[in-house]
């Protein structure tokens, strides 16, 4: 029997302080969670930092704790044989679930942050034939193999810019996904300055799930986000009419989607709540990308960003407490996965089941990557070019596979935004990992209200994250 | 009641602390069976074709795991394993992880 065991990657955490104090350990390699009383806590200090762990050598006390532990799988046979990496997934396998449809080219914002320079992705600005959007949604439907649920996407630039686009890809998707027997799932981005009663009538009944692009109160709003044409036009006071008239239509509140720039970020609790007293159904915060220098954070400015989402994180609780869920999208997400304990051996779906298509029917690895020639990956005509994405892949886990793999987070992260890291490594020569003390941090918070949850397992909070974990 | 050591609070740790009691029945539990090549040596040679099927004895490569179930099944592997045949019909409930659990098996 085997006696001799090692540690497998695992953290512990100290959660709160004074009676709800609680010991954490979180296992790396399957996502999971544990509470260690105090025994275990004081036996692992004792053990942890040896190389390899004999069980006969422990005392009858330590020895359950550390049986309990090897149980838990945080010690595993010591075996002298490497295990090999596991082989890369190979996105030839993996049939579309999602494509984002860049109908339009063009915006009537020139928000200051834009990571699309204007909405065009680079070049002038364009909009998507409507035959393209058609046989791109086609595409969609056929390339989804056995997948039941496909989901299209319209974005831009501002997709209401171009109608006819939108209303071609909705319908043909639809009768694709029904000739297919498929369920299909569209939603829209929108900057939520063009809506009209005929328009919002063709999104209800084809069920179109709306997110508005809305940044918090009218000078933190206005601050970035302006029409073309001029600075001194504010677009804050016409998202408010729009959204008048989109409650008056659709039978859901739209999702919010919140972009704020290192500057604002000390105002991430106010913002919140002035969006979410707006009456959406729930609230995303976007940390903007650095989409210039001039847009990458001081350490200031990095805690400030810190201490807004665990203030909110701190209102989830209070709110959890008395069974209510926050919809804070960004703690939801993370909760969620946190409660099944999801593993990802890549950081997101681009090029793996998710891609974009831009106004000439071109195929890119995500819609933020749309234009970058780097990423291209394909096109309606020649197909999906597999062999692109397996290469854009590798060239992006390359630069960062050895800090992962030392990392406690990487079953949760797995690397972080591609688009993120080639603005900050590729165009700004930032050195790798920009991002990655925020995101430990992050996931240390979401850590810790999730243990707190745990309290009270007959907590609401847990049926609302089964389902979202679920899809 | 003792208080525990440690309390699994995600359903992944869940799924662990079931597979550590033999309670569950498969590999399933933590995801499914791992992403492994399937096929195996064609000797017994215990190495990383570790059983990926949602049978026991997991863990074992699939070469061993193949014997094992010969012994209990079809019997044309001459070893000595608890079988269907004798008071062990639910062997594999009681005893998952054959290296660890095998002092559960009580013979009559």
């Amino acid at each position: 029997m085997t006696a001799t065991y090692a540690w497998s990657d695992h953290r512990i955490f100290e959660a709160g302080t004074g009676p709800d104090a609680r010991v954490l350990l979180f296992g790396t390699d399957h996502a999971s969670l544990f509470a260690l009383d105090g025994s275990a806590r004081d036996v692992l200090a004792r053990w942890r930092g040896r190389e390899s762990v004999d069980l006969r050598d422990a005392s009858s006390p330590d020895r359950e704790v550390l049986e309990a532990l090897r149980d838990a799988l945080v010690l595993v046979p010591a075996s002298p044989q490497r295990r090999p990496a596991p082989a890369p997934i190979d996105p030839a396998e993996i049939p579309l679930a999602t494509l984002v449809l860049e109908v339009a080219q063009a915006c009537n914002l020139r928000c200051a942050y834009c990571y699309a320079g204007g909405g065009s992705y680079g070049g002038e600005s364009r909009l998507m034939h409507p035959e393209v959007a058609r046989r791109a949604a086609r595409r969609l439907v056929e390339s989804s193999g056995d997948r039941q649920l496909v989901t299209l996407v319209l974005f831009g630039g501002e997709p209401l810019l171009n109608v006819p686009a939108l209303r071609a890809a909705v319908l043909e998707a639809e009768a694709a996904a029904s000739e297919a027997g498929k369920q299909l799932v569209v939603s829209l981005t929108t900057n939520g300055t063009r809506f009209t009663p005929t328009l919002l009538d063709f999104l209800r009944e084809h069920r179109v799930g709306i997110t508005v692009s809305i940044d918090g109160p009218p000078e933190i709003h206005d601050a970035n986000r302006r029409y073309a044409g001029g600075r001194d036009r504010r677009t804050y006071a016409d998202v408010v009419k729009g959204l008048a008239l989109l409650r008056t239509h659709m039978p859901k509140p739209p999702a919010a989607r919140v972009t704020l720039t290192p500057a604002q970020w000390s105002r991430i609790p106010e913002v919140f709540r002035h969006v979410l007293d707006l009456g959406f159904l729930e609230v995303g915060i976007a940390p903007v990308s650095p989409v210039t220098a001039a847009l990458l954070p001081t350490t200031e400015q990095d805690a400030a960003l810190f201490t807004g989402f665990a203030l909110l994180a701190a209102q989830f609780r209070q709110a959890a407490a008395a069974g209510r869920v926050l919809p804070f999208s960004n703690l939801l997400d993370l909760l969620a996965r946190l409660h099944v304990g999801s593993v990802k051996s890549s950081p997101c779906g681009a090029g793996l089941g998710y891609l974009a298509a831009d106004a000439e029917g071109r195929f890119f690895l995500c819609h933020r990557l749309a234009g970058e020639d780097e990423f291209q990956v394909g096109n309606l005509d020649a197909g999906i070019d597999h062999a692109k994405i397996r290469v854009c892949l590798a060239n992006q886990a390359a630069s960062r596979a050895q800090a992962c793999r030392a990392c406690w987070a990487r079953s949760l992260c797995a690397g972080g935004c591609h688009y993120e890291n080639h603005l900050r490594e590729a165009r700004l020569g930032q050195p790798p990992g920009g991002s990655c003390d925020f995101i430990r941090r992050w996931l240390e918070v979401g850590i810790c209200v999730f243990a707190d949850l745990c309290r009270d397992p007959g907590n609401p909070v847990f049926a609302f994250l089964g389902r979202r974990a679920d899809g | 009641m003792k208080k525990k050591i440690i309390a699994a609070l995600n359903e992944k740790a869940r799924a662990i602390e079931r597979l550590a009691k033999g309670e569950e029945k498969t590999a399933a539990a933590l995801g499914g069976p791992p992403a492994m090549p399937q096929g195996c040596t064609t000797i017994f040679d215990t190495g990383w074709e570790t059983n990926p099927r949602p049978t026991y004895p997991i863990g074992n490569c699939q070469a061993s795991a193949r014997d094992f179930h010969g012994c209990a099944g079809d019997c044309w592997w001459p070893a000595q394993v608890p079988d269907g045949l004798t008071n062990h019909s639910d062997f594999d409930v009681a005893c998952p992880n054959i290296a660890r659990d095998w002092r559960n098996l009580k013979y009559e």
